[in-house]
């Protein structure tokens, strides 16, 4: 198989999972009608107080087990996220094996922007 | 205010509907979702741009897998411009965190409305041409490996193209980056600009890797909305469903409408919008 094809189903199969689980977080929180302590309404409301400065990406994986609906739905909504990191990663694969050295670097730099704003530049915000 | 269920249910038709806009316009969901999110369903700015830059990887993503199959998209060109549209991205986002910590969201509103009314000149002056005009290679040309062939189905030929002045693309694309993180777009229109117009490409390169630029710019930008709490988990969730749906309708529409007046309807909508956003920025109703 083409590397090309590899990169095009690594896209696709990440889209379908994430909207998958999203999906599965919507049913859940409208069957449980509340999801990590906050009622459907307080969640649903335009002006919510429930967003994303209160989950942190490492702890929701914790909330899985539970039937917590919105970890479900964040948990989608980084794999949504993630796709587009992990087509950057195999691209610099995909340069390194077409032994392309300057664009293997070029794509290591903007792998290294995406890690900064994912990574880094919490921990220097201190948020 | 609308119960959940109803809520959820008119985000996801909304945001479908800008799929679908965005689709056959070539401009993204997220420039018609953010504005009829504000002006219309009282959703506070921040939260519309955030689940708007969400569901634009979510098209991104989508689409690209389908594009990578074309072997049209140039992952050369497209990787080198990521370099300065997810520069242009992190301060575009770190910029709006600090706007709206301030409370100055008006600014956001008048500057989406300039860059909506902005798309207006584009959509009407839409290159006629399918391939550039030939050039002479500049030192970036080779440097930078600025070319490639496609097969074109339209023109049932096989194109050859080149590419110049990467530098002035790599200015308009952190250009661009940051447009994407301080309005929670794609800014798709500045980017095709930048290698349409800057660097010569043909539209069709132009387009496809303008959109698969989209997913990476908005990712960067999604992680700083994340951390500073602007994505609000069922807007967001309604949003990238919808968006999907949306974006698949739209493909398959579009291989049937070409039509001129689609596309001055499509601009009327995009002046109403642009309008309505500035006024509200500058404290006027809506």
């Amino acid at each position: 198989m083409d590397f090309n094809d590899v990169i095009g189903y690594t896209l696709r199969i990440g889209v379908i999972i994430s909207a998958t689980i999203i999906i599965i977080g919507v049913i859940m929180l409208f069957i449980f009608n509340s999801s990590n302590n906050f009622t459907l309404n307080q969640i649903a409301a335009p002006n919510s107080i429930v967003n994303s400065s209160i989950f942190k990406p490492n702890e929701i994986f914790s909330g899985l087990p539970k039937p917590y609906a919105l970890d479900y739905i964040y948990l989608g909504l980084m794999i949504l996220i993630a796709t587009p990191v992990a087509r950057v990663l195999l691209g610099i694969i995909q340069f390194a094996r077409e032994k392309n050295k300057l664009y293997t670097i070029i794509t290591a730099i903007v792998f290294f922007n995406l890690m900064f704003a994912i990574f880094l530049l919490p921990l220097i915000i201190g948020k | 205010m609308l119960p959940p269920l109803e809520f959820f249910i008119a985000i996801v038709l909304i945001s479908a509907l800008s799929g679908i806009l965005g689709a056959l316009t070539g401009l993204g969901g997220a420039t018609f979702l953010v504005p009829i999110y504000t002006l219309y369903l009282g959703i506070p700015i921040v939260y519309a741009s955030g689940a708007s830059l969400i569901s634009t990887i979510a098209t991104s993503s989508g689409a690209a897998s389908a594009y990578i199959k074309d072997r049209i998209t140039n992952v050369r060109i497209g990787m080198g411009l990521e370099i300065a549209t997810t520069s242009g991205s992190i301060v575009g986002a770190l910029t709006v965190a600090y706007i709206y910590s301030h409370h100055l969201q008006f600014i956001v509103y008048i500057v989406f409305g300039i860059v909506l009314l902005s798309q207006v000149y584009v959509q009407l002056t839409k290159s006629k041409f399918e391939l550039p005009r030939p050039v002479k290679p500049d030192w970036t040309t080779k440097v930078f490996q600025l070319y490639g062939k496609y097969y074109d189905a339209a023109l049932n030929q096989e194109v050859e193209y080149l590419g110049i002045r990467w530098w002035l693309g790599e200015i308009i694309m952190f250009f661009a980056g940051f447009i994407s993180g301080l309005l929670g777009i794609g800014s798709g229109a500045l980017k095709v600009l930048g290698m349409d117009w800057a660097m010569n490409l043909p539209m069709k390169v132009s387009t496809t890797t303008s959109n698969f630029m989209i997913g990476v710019t908005a990712a960067t930008g999604s992680s700083i909305y994340w951390l500073f709490g602007y994505i609000q988990p069922f807007l967001a969730a309604g949003t990238a469903i919808g968006v999907l749906v949306g974006a698949f309708i739209g493909t398959k529409i579009l291989v049937r409408v070409t039509n001129r007046t689609i596309r001055y309807i499509f601009t009327a909508i995009l002046v109403f919008l642009g309008i309505q956003m500035i006024l509200r920025g500058l404290g006027y109703g809506f």
